[in-house]
């Protein structure tokens, strides 16, 4: 083609194809980065609630041997009877703290699911730069319609990959709140 | 005699959670981390309970049901399920496949004890 020519219908089509696959060579380098830190994120969220939860479960562990402490002592008369009160209240205070300690050390099981969930979803993504990519290799040899043809068959493909990817992941997380969820006996 | 519950979840640190508060409540608790190594260890030796998590990798929470309840020492054993969905018809196939009842995530630890409590004392 000379300077100030216009392409023609086959060459413009030509690069049309070439730009769609370049776009999906980049697209899915970007993509496989976000899902190797999606999935580095749920490894570290991971490690760090069990440490939580295992620091958490000794400093409980050490109130209680501290209270049946205090238990004794209560016990053995050592102890005025408001104090024993008092720490009867205190009792009760740990125990619903350690309560609501626990419902949202939950949260790391909730944001592992929405996470494998990103990451199935990132993989559907990245079939469809792949889908780009593979038919930009057969770059078609005549006019528009061929060119509707290919970009026909990239859609199929990924509405065919977006049923599959449907079927396949797991359920979103709804909840809102880090409250305790309903509880139904049937 | 300390009654046993087996709790199945894929993630490690709920199965701490429930294993924490469940021990605490006085009960004996066995982990399993998908619906195949449930099964395996219900076979292995009978609960008084299981608590089942839905979404699992492998087999999930119903499959694992129904399979327990098409074992005789499994048909009356009551078995929950503990999930984040909250769908109604998740629900109902739940009860359908076994359950006895459902939790929706995050649990408490007294409600949930209290609800164990309520099954097998």
């Amino acid at each position: 083609m000379r300077p100030h020519e216009s392409p023609t219908g086959e060459l413009m089509n030509a690069q049309v194809v070439r730009l769609l696959s370049d776009v999906s060579v980049h697209g899915d380098q970007h993509l496989a980065e976000v899902e190797r830190d999606l999935v580095q994120m749920d490894v570290l969220l991971d490690e760090a609630i069990k440490k939580l939860c295992a620091s958490f479960m000794a400093i409980h562990q050490a109130v209680d041997r501290q209270q049946e402490a205090l238990n004794g002592l209560l016990a053995d008369g050592m102890s005025a009877p408001e104090q024993a009160a008092r720490i009867s209240a205190l009792r009760a205070e740990i125990a619903e703290h350690v309560g609501a300690a626990v419902t949202g050390l939950q949260f790391q099981d909730m944001t592992s699911q929405l996470i494998g969930r990103m990451v199935q979803h990132l993989a559907g993504l990245r079939d469809v730069f792949g889908a780009l990519d593979a038919n930009g290799a057969v770059l078609p040899e005549s006019g528009d319609e061929a060119l509707l043809a290919m970009l026909g068959d990239i859609s199929d493909r990924v509405g065919a990959r977006c049923s599959e990817l449907a079927g396949s992941v797991r359920s979103t997380v709804n909840q809102r709140h880090m409250n305790s969820g309903d509880i139904e006996l049937f | 005699m300390t009654k046993t519950i087996l709790a199945v979840d894929d993630s490690g640190s709920l199965r701490q959670m429930l294993s924490f508060s469940l021990k605490a409540a006085g009960y004996g608790v066995i982990e399993a981390v998908d619906g195949q190594d449930g099964l395996a260890k219900a076979k292995q030796q009978k609960v008084d309970l299981v608590l089942t998590d839905q979404n699992m990798p492998g087999m999930d929470g119903l499959s694992l049901i129904k399979a327990l309840r098409a074992m005789q020492n499994y048909k009356n054993v009551p078995i929950l399920m503990l999930t984040t969905e909250s769908g109604d018809d998740m629900k109902a196939m739940g009860r359908a496949a076994g359950a006895n009842g459902w939790l929706v995530k995050p649990f408490d630890p007294a409600r949930l004890t209290e609800v164990v409590k309520k099954l097998i004392g």
